[in-house]
């Protein structure tokens, strides 16, 4: 590998991994509530990994880029988990929202009908839903690896080593 | 690539991107304004655009004809904090120089939104909605500095790439 070429694809895979299994997790998930935590966090990470993986300096449109692939990546990981949860996240979301009523708090619009329709697995809203968040995540990631770029990538290049000069002859003193 | 044309990349990033921005809040007003007129299924829609990045609680979104907006009064602030952002951005940074903010700058506004957010996830406080509106704006504000700089890099860099690449390919000329 060319060490002055940023190899983006290694850091987005590893931190999108791991920003989408954080987003798909049931409770930890909700992170993602707070300005996509999971992902502008992940997407950042993956840069901290660029920049020990690189000689070169970062530029923020690295950053832009292995943010990128990792929402991406986050969101294709986020969606494969969530479909054995699913059931489970809506259980969850059901009693969270019945004791939010109970204290006088109103539903979302339609919400119920979301609930109930949301357990059954359809291919086209999951493809639908993973291109949403593909787009998002993209977004955020790029985003949050363009902040990454600020806060992690090297700011100057180390000094180069002096040229070895050959032995000079000895002195004839 | 001249000064000139990455002056001008840099203002039609910020003019996509203020477009965008524009796109993206008319969309959550959109939902709640859809959902009082009875057209329930495209307010779904737009409702599920943003359910990934916001939990959309009806008790923490402001409302609007009723019903509430699609997002929360925290994502609310950061979006109309990107769109004061980029008001800022011609005014701050101009279009010539496409600079990163600073690690201390950036650590300054995250501040009350992390300790408001932590906060409130600890259960130690319930901030209003207000609070959670204005400390969403301090940080969406941030945002564009970032964006359009970034962007703007990118696609300077792709360019300087090609530039070179054209010049590889270039026959070498003859030499007397």
């Amino acid at each position: 590998m060319d060490p002055q070429k940023p190899d983006y694809f290694r850091p987005a895979l590893m931190a999108g991994a791991v920003a989408g299994l954080l987003s798909g997790l049931p409770i930890i998930g909700t992170g993602n509530c707070i300005c996509c935590l999971w992902i502008v966090g992940g997407a950042a990470m993956a840069v901290k990994l660029l920049a020990a993986r690189t000689r070169a300096l970062l530029t923020a449109g690295d950053g832009a880029i292995v943010g990128a692939l990792t929402g991406i990546t986050a969101a294709v990981v986020d969606a494969i988990v969530s479909i054995p949860l699913r059931s489970f996240n809506m259980d969850l979301a059901r009693r969270i929202l019945d004791k939010a009523s109970e204290f006088g708090g109103e539903m979302p619009a339609g919400l119920d009908d979301i609930l109930n329709n949301a357990g059954v697995f359809s291919p086209g809203w999951f493809l639908i839903g993973l291109f949403i968040s593909a787009a998002v995540f993209a977004l955020m990631g790029a985003l949050g690896g363009i902040i990454g770029v600020s806060l992690f990538a090297k700011k100057a290049l180390p000094p180069a080593a002096p040229p070895q000069t050959p032995p000079g002859p000895p002195d004839a003193a | 690539m001249t000064p000139a044309s990455g002056s001008r990349s840099v203002r039609t990033i910020w003019a996509l991107t203020f477009g965008g921005a524009i796109v993206w809040m008319a969309m959550i007003f959109l939902a709640p304004w859809l959902a009082a007129r009875g057209a329930a299924g495209a307010a779904r829609v737009l409702y599920a655009v943003f359910a990934p990045v916001c939990h959309q609680i009806a008790d923490r979104c402001f409302l609007l004809y009723g019903h509430p907006l699609a997002v929360c009064g925290r994502c609310l602030g950061i979006y109309a904090g990107v769109m004061a952002g980029l008001v800022l951005y011609p005014l701050i940074r101009g279009f010539s120089r496409p600079a990163l903010p600073m690690a201390r700058t950036f650590a300054l506004v995250t501040l009350p939104l992390a300790l408001d957010g932590l906060a409130g996830i600890l259960g130690l406080w319930k901030s209003p909605i207000e609070l959670r509106f204005a400390t969403g704006v301090l940080w969406g504000a941030i945002l564009p500095f970032y964006f359009v700089a970034g962007l703007a890099d990118l696609v300077r860099t792709r360019r300087e790439r090609l530039a070179a690449r054209d010049a590889c390919k270039k026959p070498p000329g003859n030499i007397e």
